[in-house]
């Protein structure tokens, strides 16, 4: 049944998706966050929904910890672990206001999350307790682990570094090189820096080590561009997600469109199909030979482009030659 | 007319209004009277950027910091045009030393100006620069960076943020970044508190009640269209105002309710009765909405809305006899988000009060426009 390159998922979510992640070491299974208030499980070999449970209010974002434990939160602010052999839930904490990004912190095997309330806060998954609450500088719109450190965007184009071994102040604190408002941001598998990327079709590719050498390196170019009558419509890139392996990167934007970039060659790879509604979620598989697609339209613009909302979940086995660089 | 024995008629690769191949130009001499009288014109203060004007921008800008020595930070952005303009502030130096606080600023400036001036400027040239700006310079020195950012942002970032002090530890390699991370953070921790007690403020505040604060997100031309809301939030934060995420909330309650109840008349009877609230409360926002102008207004119709629901919940006691059962639901975390979700306020009486000024008034002003 893989041999067909691309199919939509059975029984999607009733509502926007707004994240997609695939299990720490399979292809297998993919964790699905929506507005609808459910995460839902999906395992993909069968093409059927495993599980599903429910939040009072939007979901926001979800993270694995390991095969077996998932996190999710939302506008709920309530952060909860998911146990999925038990099938049992329990709740870890609060933030103040609502949940925007988790993230699972592999060097610490901590759970962080980034809310509204201007916080992040590191998260013990042993002790279900919060350990540590650290103020950032306006409300977190974007959040990446990326090997010891982690990246932080929030509102008003600030970035802010944190040092997961010494979480006594800020490691670095910077503003985005882009213009406009922050939308996601994701580590480099290597560690050696992170994408960025705005609602105004751009994406940078950052260098943590701040010596001029390797800042000379840092760059940013322009997509999910379409232009139409002659007027440019510019869209928001709303996620991006790293090849494991090849550390190259998808991103997806309200265009509808996933595009595929060599980094550090500077080159786009591949541009798949345009989907029916703006790609809301990318998920590579840990192995980076699947990629899960949420496709939803998140009110962008004043009508969904094509007057369709539609709300579904691609997978998509993409190749060598789509993925990796030349 | 002929060059290279060739016959042209007009000027090749000119300006469609300079293309005449008649006029002869030496020096001053032969410029058409039209012409010299546009010229002088713009000059003495007509609008710039008319396109014939594009020769004549340079000698305007020279003018500028001849007349306005002490304001010239403004000309300092315009980079390699300094050049011929800085002249005149030069000649304007033998007068500065009777100003008997000049030298320290003058440190003080070389800190933003260090990484950015030696490129084009010659060493001559800084007395000049620092002598410009000591005005502003003294009181706050953060105030003179605020125009040189959009020219050199990548510089100003290492001025002003604390990079500087983390970049001189940083080696290529990472290491040795954790034994000097606590020193470099030292000089972090005070400026960050400050930072964001700042702009948490503003955050609440922009979050909560006062959306006109809330910045718009530019766009440059009418060539191009960021497709985004045009409010700088982002697109969660936006669609979260839409009421249906407000109501689901109680309607789940509801039917999870129903599930453990099985109660199913008396929930139809319920959300009936519910409806008829949101009803109401549409009609109150659009009271609200009415009067949206006007934040105090505003805060009264919020109020006239509280008073609204609380007389409701007087007038109908069924629905508090099923605030025990919300606690059978199998998410115990009700209680602790009470505060921030609208639709419990209509079980718990308390949480609506206290969580008043959560309740803004945009999303209830929202239904009557966007319900469905």
């Amino acid at each position: 049944m893989e041999s067909r390159t691309e199919f939509k998922i059975k029984s999607p979510p009733t509502d926007a998706v707004s994240a997609v992640e695939f299990g720490p070491n399979s292809t297998q299974f993919l964790l699905v966050s929506s507005w609808d208030s459910t995460v839902r499980l999906y395992d993909i070999h069968a093409n059927t929904m495993r599980l599903k449970y429910n939040h009072d209010l939007p979901v926001l974002d979800v993270a694995f910890q390991d095969a077996v434990h998932a996190y999710s939160g939302g506008l709920g602010n309530t952060l909860k672990m998911y146990d999925i052999n038990s099938n049992s839930e329990s709740i870890m904490g609060t933030h103040d206001k609502p949940i925007r990004k988790i993230e699972y912190c592999a060097a610490v095997n901590a759970i962080l999350t980034g809310g509204w309330d201007a916080a992040v806060k590191l998260w013990d998954p042993r002790t279900p307790t919060c350990v540590g609450s650290y103020l950032q500088p306006d409300v977190v719109l974007a959040l990446s682990v990326c090997g010891d450190k982690f990246v932080v965007g929030t509102a008003k184009r600030k970035v802010c570094i944190w040092d997961l071994r010494n979480m006594a102040g800020m490691f670095q604190r910077r503003e985005s090189s882009l213009k406009y408002q922050t939308r996601c941001i994701k580590g480099f598998p290597n560690e050696q820096g992170y994408v960025l990327s705005s609602i105004e079709g751009r994406v940078a590719v950052e260098y943590l080590d701040t010596t001029p050498e390797a800042q000379k390196k840092k760059y940013a170019f322009k997509c999910h561009r379409i232009k139409e009558n002659n007027v440019e419509h510019i869209y928001p890139v709303n996620a991006i997600s790293f090849h494991s392996t090849y550390n190259t990167f998808a991103t997806g934007g309200s265009d509808g469109y996933v595009n595929i970039w060599d980094g550090f060659n500077k080159k786009r790879l591949c541009q798949f199909h345009r989907y029916n509604a703006g790609v809301a979620a990318l998920s590579f598989s840990h192995d980076g030979s699947v990629l899960a697609i949420g496709v939803s339209y998140l009110n962008e613009a004043e009508i969904p482009p094509g007057g369709n909302d539609e709300r579904e979940i691609y997978i998509r086995y993409v190749n060598d030659q789509e993925t990796k660089p030349k | 007319m002929q060059v290279h024995k060739e016959a042209i008629d007009k000027v090749p690769n000119s300006l469609p209004n300079r293309s005449n191949i008649e006029i002869e130009i030496y020096g001053m001499e032969g410029i058409p009277p039209n012409d010299a009288k546009e010229h002088e014109r713009q000059r003495n203060g007509g609008r710039p950027g008319s396109p014939s004007s594009g020769e004549d921008e340079p000698v305007r800008k020279k003018a500028k910091p001849e007349g306005l020595l002490g304001s010239a930070p403004g000309a300092m952005p315009t980079g390699s045009n300094m050049m011929p303009g800085v002249m005149p502030g030069m000649a304007a130096h033998p007068g500065m030393p009777p100003m008997g606080s000049f030298p320290p600023p003058m440190h003080h400036m070389m800190g933003p100006m260090g990484p950015v001036g030696p490129p084009f400027m010659g060493p001559g040239m800084m007395p000049g620069m620092a002598g410009m700006p000591p005005g502003i310079q003294q009181p706050v020195s953060g105030a003179s960076i605020p125009p040189t950012r959009p020219l050199f942002p990548s510089a100003a970032a290492v001025s002003t943020a604390t990079s500087t002090a983390v970049s001189s530890p940083l080696g290529t390699d990472f290491k040795p970044i954790t034994s000097v991370a606590g020193g470099s953070i030292g000089p972090v921790k005070p400026t960050f508190p400050a930072y964001s007690n700042a702009d948490s403020n503003t955050t609440t505040n922009n979050n909560i009640g006062s959306d006109q604060k809330v910045n718009l997100i530019a766009t440059t031309s009418a060539a191009i269209k960021i497709i985004h809301p045009p409010e700088d939030l982002s697109l969660e934060e936006i669609r979260a105002r839409l009421p249906k995420y407000q109501r689901r909330q109680t309607q789940e309650t509801r039917t999870v309710q129903t599930a453990d109840a099985s109660q199913q008349a008396a929930v139809l009877q319920q959300q009936q009765q519910q409806q008829q609230q949101q009803q109401q409360q549409q009609a109150a926002a659009a009271n609200a909405a009415a009067a949206f102008q006007d934040q105090q207004q505003r805060q009264q119709a919020a109020l006239n809305a509280l008073q609204q629901q609380q007389q409701q919940r007087f007038q109908r006691p069924p629905q508090a006899v099923m605030v025990p059962a919300s606690a059978a639901m199998p998410v115990s975390s009700v209680a602790l988000m009470a505060p921030l979700m609208r639709p419990t306020m209509t079980l718990a009486a308390p949480a609506l009060i206290h969580g008043g000024n959560m309740m803004r008034p945009p999303p209830m002003g929202l239904p009557p426009g966007k319900s469905l």
